[in-house]
């Protein structure tokens, strides 16, 4: 019977219909996973929720939420309000250096040299270990490192014990130790700009590359006029990830979830809603900057 | 005697002089010492960028083989003194590990499995199968990239509750098949950028020769798109895998169902307390569990059982990984 009703539809008609079978599984995962939470999670916002037996008590508490999120709430040794500056600011920081920094990675392991896939092959490990819990583990836990602590004892390999013991001028000390332990948190997160870099990279039309090459363009100039240019427009891609990653990561979404671990609902709430708000503004002013900059368009039309 | 010398050192000096001169010769100079120069800074670089990123890894596996009695042994830094498994027994008790390991690499691939088959259907409807508003539904997918999970969490644990699924890994599987697992946006993504980077006459050829619509993407497109299957089976595999945020809201992790990354961060927390109610602490003598370095080496080495599967799994597909990463025009 079905197939005999296909056979009558045309083909841009079946094109539909199966159109409509294929996204009914995302579309209800979106309806009932997505959207209703999303906007119930907006009603919660406002209000106090309570778990009793078998079902919720609602207190309707108007902005009290946001307000004790911004003024009143602490958590161990820092507080929401913190982390967002914190975490805003360092996504400011650290996005630029991870574009340039992947971007260039990206332009040296798409050049030929010996065991270049191997090198690549080591480039990725860190978006495969990239994991809160091993983080955690690899801190020890909060109990072991207090412990440690008491003892005197910061760290199993303390690099900037090692370093004062050779004698080092103290600056440069704080340097180093600084610079390393920013290089690995900056490894660890670019794994994925770097795969999309190198995947638009190779993307760019090889004779535009020959041409180049025939014309005598230096590998400088060939960097500046042909592949940064086609990179350009992933750009976006790249810090929309980039950016959307690094707020995943950071301590303000440990803390919403341990709110909401510690069952206060309504004000886990309301956080979400002001990392989203935070997300979104972010995203709008680079929006902004990006059309002033004229990024993003195709180059060569 | 002394003209002949210095007129031969002169010729010589000419010949030198003559030679950094000449135009043709600076210019081959310039280009070589360029390239050797490039290629020591490149070969630099990088060897250090990977030194970075193996260290902790090399670092965990020495820790892991030293006896525990050697844990603050000053004189022990990379090579163990006394080769031990004991650390390695331990952090396997301590996880429940043969249990942990199946129970979760029964879910990473069945939830793979699932964001496959959803996000590949969907990717593949909003680049081929466009419809008026198709556009409009792809900017919700993007806001679901955007969005993080924890907005969503409550009213997701709440439908769950009342379906009874709490404590179940069904509503991890629930999540994944709709298309709303972890980051399904950006495999979803992945996907309609890879389709619509396939030739338009590949369908037109199929759709000629009276294939219907989804025997086109059947037989043509979805073997066409191994390099994203792979990318995205990876990503999903390995995310599954890590995930410890979906696991712990939906309490999937039990003690009948323990599964590795809520039994290895419940450990760091409590090593001592773990340490006690699995019985690991029979295994080693008190002035050795007393040394809370000790504690940290045990919680290293569990995350290193934890990352050791993936390692090894990345170790097998990381050829097709990088290959398909040229071929997926992910970007494209």
């Amino acid at each position: 019977m079905k197939t005999n009703k296909m056979k009558k539809l045309s083909y841009k008609q079946q094109k539909v219909v199966w159109s409509i079978i294929f996204l009914t599984p995302w579309v209800l995962g979106f309806i009932f996973l997505f959207a209703v939470p999303f906007f119930e999670s907006l009603r919660y916002s406002f209000y106090e929720l309570t778990p009793k037996s078998g079902e919720i008590i609602k207190d309707f508490i108007g902005f009290e939420n946001y307000y004790y999120a911004f003024n009143e709430h602490v958590i161990r040794n820092t507080s929401f309000k913190v982390e967002l500056i914190n975490t805003t600011m360092d996504a400011m920081i650290n996005l630029p250096v991870l574009l340039i920094f992947s971007l260039f990675i990206a332009v040296m392991l798409n050049m030929e040299f010996k065991g270049r896939s191997f090198v690549r092959a080591i480039f990725f490990i860190p978006v495969i270990l990239n994991s809160a819990a091993v983080a955690s583990a690899l801190g020890g836990g909060d109990s072991i490192a207090a412990m440690l602590e008491e003892q005197g004892i910061d760290k199993i390999f303390d690099l900037e014990f090692y370093l004062l013991q050779t004698g080092m001028a103290d600056f440069l000390i704080t340097f180093i130790v600084d610079l390393i332990s920013r290089i690995y948190s900056i490894l660890s997160l670019s794994g994925v700009p770097i795969l999309l870099f190198l995947a638009s990279i190779q993307s760019v039309p090889k004779h535009l590359y020959e041409a180049a090459k025939i014309e005598g363009a230096t590998a400088y100039e060939t960097f500046w006029l042909i592949t940064l240019p086609n990179v350009t427009p992933h750009l976006i891609t790249v810090t929309v990830y980039a950016l959307v990653d690094t707020f995943l990561t950071s301590p303000i979404s440990e803390i919403i979830s341990s709110e909401l671990n510690h069952q206060n609902w309504g004000l886990s709430s309301a956080m979400a809603w002001v990392y989203v708000s935070t997300i979104i503004a972010i995203l709008a002013l680079l929006a902004v900057f990006a059309k002033a900059l004229k990024i993003g368009g195709s180059h060569y039309e | 005697m002394n003209n002949v010398v210095t007129t031969k050192v002169k010729s010589v000096y000419q010949g030198i002089y003559d030679n950094l001169n000449n135009p043709r010769n600076k210019m081959v100079r310039s280009k070589k010492t360029k390239e050797i120069s490039m290629v020591v800074l490149r070969t630099v670089l990088l060897f250090g960028l990977c030194f970075v990123i193996l260290f902790p890894t090399i670092q965990q596996i020495s820790m892991a083989l030293r006896a525990p009695e050697d844990v603050n042994n000053p004189a022990v830094i990379w090579i163990p003194l006394n080769w031990s498994l004991m650390n390695i027994k331990i952090a396997a008790v301590v996880l429940d590990y043969t249990h942990a390991l199946l129970n979760t690499l029964k879910i990473s691939v069945i939830s793979m499995l699932l964001q496959i088959v959803s996000t590949s259907l969907a990717g593949y409807a909003f680049s081929r199968l466009r419809f008026k508003g198709s556009n409009i539904l792809f900017i919700f997918v993007i806001l679901t990239i955007i969005i993080p999970p924890q907005a969503l969490s409550l009213q997701q644990y709440l439908y769950f509750k009342d379906l009874n699924l709490i404590g179940s890994e069904t509503s991890i599987y629930l999540m994944s098949g709709l298309g709303m697992g972890i980051r399904s946006g950006i495999f979803i993504y992945i996907f309609r950028q890879f389709f619509r980077g396939l030739p338009i006459e590949l369908e037109e050829s199929a759709q000629i020769d009276g294939a219907g619509v989804f025997r086109t993407f059947w037989n043509i497109m979805l073997p066409n798109a191994r390099g994203a299957l792979i990318t995205v089976g990876l990503f999903a595999f390995v995310w599954a895998w890590n995930d410890a945020y979906y696991v712990k809201i939906f309490e999937v992790s039990t003690a009948d169902f323990p599964l590795l990354t809520m039994r290895l961060i419940n450990a760091a927390e409590g090593m001592y307390a773990a340490l006690f109610y699995t019985g690991g602490l029979d295994l080693i003598g008190q002035d050795v569990w007393e040394n809370p370095l000790f504690l940290a080496l045990i919680s290293n080495v569990a995350a290193l059982l934890m990352m050791l599967p993936l390692l090894i799994m990345y170790l097998f597909v990381q050829k097709q990984f990088v290959e398909s990463i040229e071929r997926t025009g992910i970007v494209g």
